[in-house]
């Protein structure tokens, strides 16, 4: 099924996001679990999703982990490594955690973006100012979605809607500027 | 950039310095249920490396921090253990190499794929991106592989390289 999106009003929509929170399985993963006849579990990430949440970072865009589904923290090994200060795992209920994330950082509906990909993620879509589906959600998800992203879960989705989002508040071109500058220390 | 200008800058290269992330892998990090992370390199790589190292060619992994696991597949590549580069200031590493080597930026190849490879891109003489990397880095690319990130960027690389220098031909002539 395909789902028309205005873009131009997802760009209003982007333009005003100071918050940007994702769910980790079928966002930042693959929605794949490897399980070895040991029982050893494995998941799998996307390197260049890093880059995605580190620009967000330094162009005042928290990104947030909060993640209901996780089995082994597998999101938080992820999280660490990329020195995100707001994770959330094992949460039960997304629009409480979300309501309380916005008191604490004084913020309204609309400066919040949410990507997500399940059933579960559709009453938050529903709340916030910037709804995201990636490629491979389920269609009521896209439905609920202001933007599409062409990357499926674990295939760069963050790093796609980071530019998205950034391009949308005309802060790209500097920001693709300043890291190419990067590298002398 | 067209393809005939990219093989001419190719022709003058002696060093070929390869980022990690998404140009030996394919961007994909795995974490185990205790966080140990691993990737996925290719093994079609091996023989493009060797193929430019047995020419004579230098070869070196630039990466923000080398690992056990980039350590493993040097071995496996025959890349050695000193051309293993771990800094986040990659414009600083190649400073420092290009004091001690002697090699200059116009001798030098660059694969990269982000945007912080950017500066290192435009600074070297030829620069490539894989096929999937991003907009930025293929949009100053001097040449783009066919092969996107950990699918065979090095082995195409090696092939591209050598025979702009017309020393493919020797390599392949040892396997018939």
């Amino acid at each position: 099924m395909a789902f028309e999106k205005d873009i131009n009003a997802a760009k209003e929509r982007a333009k005003n996001i100071r918050l940007f929170a994702h769910d980790i399985h079928g966002v930042l993963t693959t929605n794949t679990v490897f399980c070895d006849v040991e029982g050893n579990r494995r998941y799998a990430f996307w390197h260049m999703d890093g880059f995605g949440d580190l620009s967000f970072m330094a162009n005042d865009i928290k990104p947030v982990f909060l993640d209901s589904t996780s089995i082994d923290g597998e999101g938080l090994f992820r999280a660490k490594e990329l020195k995100l200060d707001k994770m959330y795992f094992a949460v039960t209920d997304k629009m409480a955690k979300l309501e309380e994330l916005k008191k604490e950082l004084n913020l309204t509906d609309q400066q919040i973006g949410y990507i997500g990909c399940e059933l579960s993620d559709i009453p938050v879509m529903k709340k916030v100012g910037f709804a995201v589906a990636v490629a491979d959600a389920i269609p009521e998800v896209k439905e609920a979605a202001h933007y599409i992203t062409n990357a499926p879960g674990g295939r760069g989705p963050i790093r796609e809607i980071c530019e998205f989002v950034l391009r949308s508040m005309g802060k790209w071109e500097e920001w693709v500027e300043k890291v190419t500058k990067m590298g002398y220390k | 950039m067209g393809y005939a200008e990219a093989l001419e800058k190719a022709k003058k290269v002696k060093f070929v310095i390869f980022d990690i992330h998404g140009i030996l892998t394919d961007n994909t990090l795995f974490y185990t249920q205790d966080g140990v992370k691993s990737e996925a390199f290719s093994l079609h790589d091996r023989i493009g490396l060797k193929a430019l190292m047995d020419s004579g060619l230098g070869v070196s992994f630039l990466t923000s921090k080398v690992a056990r696991d980039v350590e493993q597949m040097a071995k496996i590549y025959g890349v050695p253990a000193d051309m293993l580069w771990g800094s986040s200031a990659k414009m600083a590493r190649l400073d420092e190499f290009e004091r001690q080597s002697g090699y200059k930026d116009d001798e030098i190849c660059y694969v990269g794929d982000e945007m912080i490879d950017l500066g290192i891109m435009k600074r070297v003489f030829f620069s490539v991106a894989p096929s999937d990397g991003s907009p930025e880095a293929r949009g100053i690319a001097d040449l783009v592989t066919a092969a996107g990130g950990g699918k065979g960027v090095a082995r195409e690389l090696a092939e591209f390289i050598l025979k702009a220098q017309g020393k493919w031909e020797q390599f392949v002539a040892q396997f018939k």
